[in-house]
């Protein structure tokens, strides 16, 4: 048994997305890295998936039979993508049942790469105070810059961060709506390095579409983020729905690589939070509870 | 009206709308999902441009690539000014010339390196970013000596040029290939001054810069 | 080496590379900075780090007077470092302990030099003459200082005036650590060169050039050229020789924590009365007729960051103290300038400022203190000022204007002889509305003209006497402006305090619980019983000793709190204000 690179065991044992389902090949090797490591993955024609770490004789592109591999990490297909794990990762993935409903598209949006730490990265997704100066016009603008009260609490059974009653000004909130509104948003962070939003629809206000952020690590400092979308929207093509959240992310892109220290630092006297940064005082405080070191500069005891 | 076949992340795509939007050009997009789709490959697009590349323009059927080509037909048919690639200078042509082809290396180095590391493309992500820090040494002494001896812009004028335009964004966009320009104090002042311009845009990846001096 | 370098000054920057507006992007020994010359000339040198989330200050953006961060919008002030705007929190002032970590800038030889530690001054480089010198391209270098500085030995040059020759005689005359004084000489030409080499971190340098004087202008360019071309030949060679060599671990620098009460989200932190600053009257002159204008600067050190809106205490030399609303910009952070009416009545407070107070003395100041924030997320705003009302008005009115929001200046003065800090308002442009010699009636009518249209996201400032005050809340109200967007500020309570009840005050979080006798004030109580509380003008008009009631009825008496305040009886002005019911729960 090889010995893992990533010595935190709440990060090891935790599942992974390695790649878009529609964007693989059919029963060909694809390779990446997820904690340091090499893997390679691959998905076959009835839709089964598989991992294990890269090895000789399997070559990125080569066809490969799923079947037949043997030593292969746990891999399952979901929302879209395929996951992985190179520890011992819980039963299920966390839910989230909108994916399932029938009218919904569900897109991955992109999957880029970023050269920041997961965690900071989760801290910009659940972030509303930026959006009139990096979404300028899009999902925010001057002079409405305030971030109004919202809830949040760390739920016991699901483990898991929630941000309720989250209101922000938006010029443009979306593909669909053309002008602008105070959009309703609560966020979930299931997962120590994914987060899933849901903000209130243009076209049926009783339903929200959903927009999650999954995050592989590849390093300490260096993530794959895969944009996942389930979102309800007969009108625009595929390609108009990505353009619009490769381009929010696509903004976010230099703030994050211009964070430092690139890794989140728990001590709460690293930075300076405001009020407006409850859900983020929330996640830093989750991760140290958990006793996570991999992609932070954990407190001092 | 004219058409731009467009990616919103694509530099070379943004060249043309920065350009477009400087001299008041209306236009109409058709995008392309150049990632992760690769609809540059499909074929569809690539009856527009047998390359697969980005951008193209279709400009009342005269049908154009590559964007310093389209850089060249957007300002010598449209900008009233006569400033951007001014027809009847011999000299700036020539400098103009010479800084397009540059804007190409900046292109296969900068923006290689970018789309590696963004995009996971499979190139000597080493020899990119060496290969940017040479051009980027070259162009910040450029400019460096330009402001001595009194001229902004790329080329020896009293105003930008589509030289200025064609090789701003991946310079612009170089840290997202793991490039800093913190040794090229000319090159981050020269990116202000373009960003200074009367009817600048960003994308996805360039911000703002504060506002001119006033008049 | 370099464990001792932090102590000392290095070059980091030439004049030349801080442009206007601009945000140099600096480091040193690892350390990065943003560093940024504000419109009054003022060098910044500050960590590059916004202390909000880390973000990198050097992609921000350099307005002439304040540094913003791309992220969140966070406003920086020139000099103090302080945070002087918080957009997520637009009702709140920031608190003014959220200042950025600065370091000491000096423009000497043509460069900005700084130092971690400083130890003394910036070195005399006895080569230099002050003034005409010729700075050099700086030349970045991915090699080691040490090894820089061991190269540069070698380097070769023609002195000014012989170019074209190449045989000068080249000597070292003297060797540092960081630094090396050549001289050339060819026939009767003889120039001397100094380099420094700036460690930027374990593997990376920059060398900094300068020339002992400046060439004729045709050969400026040449001897530029000339320096640079073989600079960058010698840094070839440099790190031809250390690319095969092990790279040393880049520097980490240790970022400074911020305060304890800053990590927690904190209620501004309590301190009474107190004056902490020293300052002197640079200037005194005649902002209008019966105003008389102060410029406070601070003996030694720098002062506090200040917002719009906010006052100081002034202690007087006849021992009274008064309010005045700092009248600066955004990013006029050398010294304060208040403006001081002369009250036909006086007390004591104006008098003494106009008649006794003159240039050169010293006065104790408090720190600023801001209870009239200004929202900076209005769609529009209207500022009224009467009289005297204009300072704080003022200082937003520049804030506004220097962030190109939409708002509108309403000076009523007496007439154009009373309109006070006239070059300021002149920097106003159209924004500023002056009303002159308006009797009471032809002011309610223009007030009432003036707020017919509100709309939803406009905010009112009004600041004046207060009959002028009542009449635009009055019309305000009438107009249909809710109360959360009409924010006042009264320069004095002019209603009979009635301090004849008797009741029991606790405090929730202090554990006491003490009687108000007929005669003190609560804040008197409160301080008696030890518990330390901040104040200002002890009269009910500036917001400062604000405490929360978290049960009992209060009896206010203040003109501080507007009426939805009061009549959600949550809120108490400890200075005036008293109880109705038996008991006052606070939450101190």
């Amino acid at each position: 048994m090889t010995q893992p690179k990533c010595t935190d065991p709440v990060i090891l044992n935790q599942w992974y997305p390695l790649g878009a389902i529609d964007e693989a090949p059919r029963s060909r090797v694809a390779d990446t890295v997820l904690l340091e490591e090499k893997l390679s993955f691959a998905v076959a024609g009835d839709g089964a998936v598989a991992a294990w770490r890269t090895r000789d004789g399997l070559k990125a592109g080569a066809p490969v039979e799923i079947a037949a591999l043997t030593d292969t990490l746990p891999a399952i297909s979901a929302y879209g993508y395929v996951w992985a794990s190179l520890g011992t990762p819980p039963v299920k993935l966390f839910p989230i049942p909108e994916y399932a409903e029938p009218d919904r598209r569900n897109l991955n949006a992109a999957t880029i790469g970023v050269n920041v730490s997961a965690p900071r990265a989760i801290e910009n997704f659940l972030d509303m105070g930026h959006f009139p100066y990096v979404h300028t016009d899009i999902l925010g603008a001057e002079p409405h810059t305030e971030v109004k009260e919202y809830d949040v609490e760390i739920s016991i059974d699901r483990d898991e961060i929630l941000a309720t009653r989250c209101r922000f000004f938006q010029p443009m909130a979306s593909t669909t709506s053309d002008g602008g509104a105070d959009v309703d948003y609560i966020y979930r962070v299931p997962h120590p390095f994914c987060s899933v939003l849901y903000k209130s629809s243009p076209l049926d206000e009783t339903r929200q579409d959903v927009i999650a952020v999954f995050l592989q690590p590849t390093d300490q400092e260096h993530v794959r983020a895969h944009m996942m979308l389930c979102v309800l929207d007969d009108e625009n093509e595929d390609k108009v729905i990505k353009r619009f959240q490769q381009t929010i992310f696509g903004q976010d892109k230099p703030i994050l690589e211009n964070q430092y220290p690139k890794r989140l630092p728990l001590d709460p006297r690293a930075e300076t939070p405001i009020r407006a940064d409850k859900s983020a005082i929330a996640y830093r405080r989750w991760l140290s509870q958990k006793g996570v070191t991999y992609g932070v500069i954990p407190a001092a005891a | 009206m004219i058409k731009l076949y467009d990616y919103e992340l694509s530099g070379n795509c943004y060249k043309l709308r920065l350009l477009m939007s400087i001299l008041g050009v209306e236009y109409e997009t058709v995008p392309v999902d150049f990632y992760p789709g690769r609809e540059h490959k499909s074929a569809w697009f690539l009856r527009v441009n047998p390359l697969g590349q980005l951008p193209v323009v279709d400009d009342d059927g005269l049908v154009l690539r590559d964007a310093q080509a389209i850089l060249v037909y957007l300002a010598a048919r449209y900008d009233t000014s006569g400033t951007w690639y001014p027809r009847d200078d011999a000299r700036l042509l020539g400098e103009i010339s010479q800084w397009l082809a540059f804007a190409d290396g900046i292109t296969a180095t900068a923006s290689a390196a970018r789309l590696h590391d963004g995009l996971f493309y499979d190139v000597d992500i080493d020899a990119c970013r060496a290969g940017a820090h040479r051009l980027f040494r070259i162009l910040d002494e450029h400019l460096w000596f330009g402001e001595q001896e009194g001229r902004d812009w790329l080329c020896g004028a009293a105003h930008p040029t589509i030289a200025d335009i064609a090789c701003f964004p991946y310079v612009m966009l170089s840290e997202e290939g793991g490039i800093s320009r913190q040794d090229y104090p000319a090159i981050r002042r020269w990116c202000d001054r373009l960003k200074r311009v009367d009817g600048f845009i960003v994308m996805s990846g360039i911000f703002p810069a504060s506002r001119a001096r006033a008049a | 080496m370099l464990d001792q370098s932090r102590n000392r000054w290095h070059p980091i920057a030439a004049s030349h590379d801080l442009a206007y507006r601009h945000v140099f992007h600096g480091q040193l020994l690892g350390r990065e900075f943003a560093v940024w010359r504000a419109d009054d000339e003022y060098v910044n040198i500050w960590e590059n780090r916004c202390l909000h989330r880390g973000v990198r200050l050097s992609i921000g953006i350099n307005d002439g007077r304040e540094l913003k961060c791309q992220y969140h919008g966070w406003r920086y002030s020139n000099r103090t470092a302080g945070c002087t705007y918080i957009p997520a929190h637009p009702a709140d002032a920031p608190a003014r302990t959220i200042t950025n970590r600065t370091f000491p800038a000096v423009e000497r030889y043509g460069f900005i030099w700084t130092a971690e530690e400083p130890s003394g001054e910036v070195p005399e480089i006895a080569a230099l003459p002050e003034g005409d010198l010729l700075v050099l391209r700086g030349i970045p270098v991915n090699a080691a200082a040490d090894r820089v500085v061991e190269h540069l030995k070698t380097y070769r040059f023609q002195p000014v005036g012989a170019l074209d020759a190449d045989g000068a005689e080249v000597s070292v005359e003297a060797i540092g650590d960081f630094s090396l004084t050549l001289a050339a000489r060819e026939g009767a030409s003889a120039t001397r060169c100094v380099l420094f080499v700036q460690p930027v971190d374990a593997a990376r340098s920059v060398i900094r050039g300068v020339l002992d004087k400046q060439p004729e202008a045709d050969e400026r360019i040449a001897v530029l050229r000339h320096h640079n071309q073989r600079l960058s030949a010698l840094r070839e060679t440099i790190e031809d020789a250390v690319r095969g060599e092990p790279a040393p671990a880049p520097i980490e620098p240790v970022f400074e924590r911020v305060s304890a009460e800053l990590a927690e989200m904190p209620q501004p932190t309590p301190h009474g009365r107190k004056a902490t600053l020293r300052v002197e009257v640079a200037r005194k002159w005649t902002a209008a007729d019966g105003i008389a204008g102060f410029e406070l600067a601070p003996l030694g050190g720098g002062l506090p960051t200040f917002q719009p809106g906010a006052h100081i205490d002034v202690h007087m030399p006849n021992g009274e103290i008064r309010q005045y609303s700092v009248i600066n910009g955004p990013g006029e952070s050398d010294r304060f300038s208040i403006g001081v009416k002369r009250e036909p009545v006086s007390k004591g407070g104006s008098s003494c400022m106009h008649e006794t107070v003159r240039e050169g003395d010293v006065l104790a100041i408090s720190e600023p203190r801001n209870n009239f924030p200004l929202r900076r997320d209005a769609t529009k705003t209207l500022l009224v000022a009467g009289g005297i009302g204009i300072t704080p008005l003022l200082a937003m009115a520049q804030a506004l204007h220097n962030q190109q929001l939409a708002f509108e200046l309403h000076y009523f003065a007496r007439d154009e002889a009373q309109m006070a800090f006239r070059d300021r308002l002149d920097t106003l442009g159209e924004a500023l509305r002056p009303h002159l010699g308006l009797d009471p009636q032809a002011t309610g009518d223009t007030l009432s003209a003036l707020f017919s249209d509100y709309q939803d996201g406009m905010h009112l400032y009004l600041c004046g006497p207060g009959p002028m005050l009542e009449a635009a809340r009055r019309v305000a109200a009438d107009r249909g402006w809710p109360e959360s967007a009409v924010h006042f500020e009264y320069f004095k309570n002019t209603n009979e305090i009635d301090d004849s009840s008797t009741f029991e005050v606790a405090l929730a979080r202090s554990c006491l619980t003490f009687q108000v006798p007929a005669g003190r004030t609560i804040l008197d109580m409160i301080r008696e019983n030890g518990v330390d509380m901040p104040s200002s003008c002890e009269q009910g008009a500036c917001g400062t000793c604000l405490a929360t009631v978290i049960e009992g009825e209060p009896d206010h008496q203040d003109v501080y709190l507007n009426d939805t305040e009061k009549r959600s009886g949550t809120k108490i002005m400890t200075c005036v204000s008293r109880a109705r019911s038996a008991r006052l729960v606070l939450d101190l």
